[in-house]
């Protein structure tokens, strides 16, 4: 019988490293990435038929060569799957694999499981954030990536985080800057935290560059200024933004939205890197701290395992500074752009599959289950199964939702016909 | 022997020794569909309800349930009779505005894939008939007209016109806040306490509820409260929720219940892999699959297994299936007695103590009628239907001879 493999979930830097970590060390990996291609979010490749000339930081750029090359040295030993969804573990412990290139979900005896999925993207609602023309800015970043091509007409990005700046240079150098970017943090209130910051040299000279690229493009960068509103304006958007005090509204095509990025934790098995077939998390999904922590996360995730299994016993030291390094970073980030939450007004949309507002939320009791939640509030039972307004439901309740036991599965829709294909090589 | 009848007394000699100006109080405990209806028709009586439940409201069978409110799929005898006052219990309270909105009438199809399973349903449509429900015969090619695109296995079908559809949590909550019953979450019950013979009250962790009377319709933790560990046996149900096929209105013109179903209700199949294939199509658009009947299962869980084998049987019967998707699997916990009946009535020996569980996979149909005929039992009046079958004395008759 051959050796039972160690499925790693996604394709992404953590993905990649901790697969190719457990490949060199010679274990049999079975690598799933749900899109065409592997490298994620931050290494998105552009799709068939596409030249990409979307400029990305040369540092990152060399992170992805050097994993690809390492993936296809040990290329013998990793059986990769793309266009492979993760639906999630189901009540025998079975890891249900939707191979949507064949049509048929199968599952896998498996040594052991690392599972790097990422990190969800967060917005803070307001009123209109549901509207065609309005998108995240990750979602903007990697529509960007995939075609080689800017969104067309003008374009303002809002919210908090270094995404904005980076989108914005991107959407720049690629022929058409926003009109403007708005950060919700007030950093010069915070000068301890942004001295800090500066002190991390990466990062820093990243952003400069986003820096100058904006300045040449003469895209005003205004701290403390947040969207308030947005509604329909022929065939784009009429929307309200508030720099301190003062209200004002702009006209543009498309909106672009970003508060910041969680792990990706909803339905994903809990980890348990003593059980019998051990899960481990890697990467943003574990703990959300950029791509160089996630190559380092998914080396320290491999090498835990071969601990575990008994082939090895390397814990990197070095991975655990870097990612403490990351940690601080992100700390610091945190600090610098904090700003106060806001309760949005009644009628704001918060779940977007079945169209429940904050109204709705209000109504359910302080200690409502998650039942109640899901069934009475209608939370959360939508296609992305609370994927993306749960953190959202959280941050307005003041209270981390709570966990459905067990995890559901599917985590994502899976074709009813599909599911019905299903292979397993269990022999009963 | 009857059982002895407490419930006149209940005013009369409260534990506070009042006169019957001081108006009953009763701890409901479950706040499922029987108990939050126990406790809307107690109040409306004038009664003070204090209402629990172990997690919140809907948080057993009630909320993971498909919404069939069918005398269609009852076993002929007493449950078939049971489940048309209870529909019609529906039929009024969505006319008189307590379910106003949440319950529909539809059409429920029992349909045969086989020769035998065609024996089967004229069978189970001849008990409907006899019991005084309507039962259309209806031939392929009329069926096909209502249900475009139903399998090509499909051999025979009966439609029983009458039947409906409620979502059980929907239900509780509209009875719920009606009632204005506030629910006491995560307040588990460890025990009814008794005094001299009768219910005064229940301990809930280390605190004790003082109650006149006390109502058990917590399904399957009804059976450490109770005893009844050998008589109630946890029954557990997978199920598939789709997306949606219409953006509004159900996707299909009835509730496809494929005589493996009836099957299964009736007997002729016990087995943990058994699927009693429905196709209940949701009020949103989406279709609710179901289910097995894993005997002793008290878990939540949802095996891909199991999931895959009712979407096979789903597409077999309806093929169109396959262009919708799975957005999510959920199991249920049918509280089922050892009969096979449910378990209403007053305690054989605790006086003060009403027991509504066991409805199995008919809590849904038969709940608020239930809890409203639990409340009149609280309250010393008769129930609106002879519910001698179900009185929970044929087990402690059972015991005594033991």
């Amino acid at each position: 019988m051959c050796e039972a493999p160690i499925l790693v979930v996604g394709g992404g830097p953590a993905g990649a490293s901790a697969a190719a970590s457990l490949a060199e060390a010679g274990l049999p990996v079975l690598l799933i990435e749900q899109r065409d291609q592997l490298g994620g979010a931050i290494h998105r490749l552009p799709a068939p038929g596409n030249a990409s000339h979307i400029w990305r930081p040369a540092r990152h750029r060399r992170n992805w060569a050097r994993l690809t090359a390492r993936l296809q040295a040990a290329a013998g030993r990793i059986e990769t799957h793309t266009q492979t969804v993760f639906l999630g573990v189901d009540g025998q412990d079975r890891f249900l694999l939707d191979d949507r290139s064949k049509g048929l979900v199968f599952t896998r005896r498996l040594r052991a499981a690392i599972i790097a999925v990422g990190a969800v993207e967060t917005i803070r609602p307001f009123s209109g954030w549901e509207l065609p023309g309005v998108m995240t800015a990750g979602g903007a970043q990697v529509l960007l990536k995939e075609t080689g091509r800017p969104l067309e007409g003008p374009i303002l990005i809002a919210g908090s985080g270094p995404l904005l700046p980076a989108i914005a240079a991107q959407l720049a150098k690629a022929g058409n800057p926003p009109v403007a970017v708005l950060e919700r943090g007030r950093p010069w209130n915070a000068p301890g935290a942004l001295a800090r910051l500066a002190l991390s040299w990466a990062p820093m000279s990243e952003a400069a560059t986003y820096a100058a690229t904006l300045a040449r493009s003469r895209v005003p960068y205004r701290c403390g200024a947040t969207v308030t509103q947005a509604e329909p304006d022929g065939d784009g958007l009429k929307v309200g933004i508030r720099i301190g005090e003062v209200q004002e509204f702009l006209h543009v095509r498309h909106l672009l939205i970003h508060d910041g990025i969680e792990p990706n934790r909803t339905g994903i098995p809990f980890p348990e890197p003593d059980a019998d077939v051990p899960v481990l998390l890697a990467g943003d999904g574990r703990e959300a701290l950029g791509a160089d922590a996630a190559i380092l996360d998914g080396h320290r995730a491999a090498m835990q395992l071969l601990t575990r299994l008994g082939r090895a016993n390397r814990a990197a030291a070095s991975d655990e500074r870097g990612l403490q390094r990351a940690r601080d970073f992100q700390a610091n980030l945190a600090r610098a752009l904090h700003s106060e939450p806001v309760v949005p007004a009644p009628e704001t949309v918060i779940c977007r599959c079945e169209g429940r507002i904050y109204a709705d939320l209000a109504t359910l009791a302080e200690d409502a289950s998650a039942r109640e939640i899901r069934l009475m509030g209608r939370f959360g039972l939508g296609a992305c199964q609370g994927r993306f307004c749960g953190p959202m439901i959280a941050a307005l309740r003041g209270q981390p939702l709570p966990v459905t036991t067990p995890p559901r599965w599917p985590l994502r829709p899976v074709s009813v016909a599909a599911l019905a294909r299903l292979t397993t090589d269990e022999t009963e | 022997m009857k059982p002895k009848r407490f419930g006149p007394s209940l005013y009369g000699t409260n534990r506070f020794g009042m006169a019957s100006s001081s108006p009953l109080h009763v701890a409901v405990i479950g706040t499922g569909i029987v108990g939050a209806s126990a406790a809307h028709f107690l109040a409306a009586a004038g009664a003070r309800v204090t209402l629990l439940d172990a997690s919140g409201p809907a948080a057993g069978a009630t909320g993971a349930s498909d919404g069939a409110v069918s005398v269609a799929s009852k076993r002929p005898g007493p449950m078939m009779d049971l489940a048309r006052h209870a529909r019609a219990f529906y039929v009024r309270n969505e006319r008189e505005g307590l379910f106003r909105g949440l319950f529909h009438r539809r059409s429920t199809f029992l349909i045969a894939r086989t020769a035998i399973e065609a024996d089967l349903v004229a069978q189970h449509g001849g008990d409907l008939a006899a019991a005084g429900e309507r039962v259309v015969e209806i031939d392929r090619a009329t069926l096909l007209k209502r249900i475009p695109g139903l399998g090509a296995s499909v051999c025979a079908a009966l439609e029983i016109p009458d039947d409906g559809h409620a979502l059980g949590y929907e239900i509780t909550e509209r009875l719920l806040q009606r009632s204005r019953v506030s629910v006491r979450r995560n307040a588990p019950v460890s025990e009814i306490v008794m005094r001299a013979g009768r219910a005064c009250g229940v301990a809930v962790r280390n605190e004790f509820l003082p109650a006149d009377a006390v109502l058990v319709a917590a399904g399957i933790g009804s059976a450490p409260l109770l005893g009844l560990g050998e008589i109630l046996l946890p029954r557990k149900g997978q199920m598939a929720v789709t997306d949606r096929a219409t953006a509004g209105g159900p996707a299909i013109d009835g509730h496809l219940m494929a005589a493996s179903y009836l099957a299964a209700k009736r007997g002729i199949v016990r087995d943990n892999s058994h699927i009693g294939l429905v196709i209940d199509p949701l009020m949103t658009g989406q279709f609710l699959i179901g289910g097995s009947r894993e005997d002793h299962r008290g878990d939540h869980t949802t095996d891909a297994v199991t999931i895959a084998a009712i979407l096979r049987e789903a597409l077999d019967l309806y093929p169109p299936l396959a262009g919708r998707r799975v957005l999510r699997s959920f199991a249920g916990v049918r509280t089922a007695s050892r009969d096979g009946l449910p378990i209403v009535g007053l305690h054989p020996h605790r006086t003060g103590v009403v027991i509504a569980t066991g409805f199995e996979g008919d809590g849904i149909c038969l709940g608020p009628f239930m809890g409203a005929s639990a409340a009149r039992l609280l309250l010393g009046e008769r129930p609106e239907a002879d519910l001698s079958a179900l009185s929970p004395q044929r087990f402690a008759r059972v015991e005594a001879h033991v």
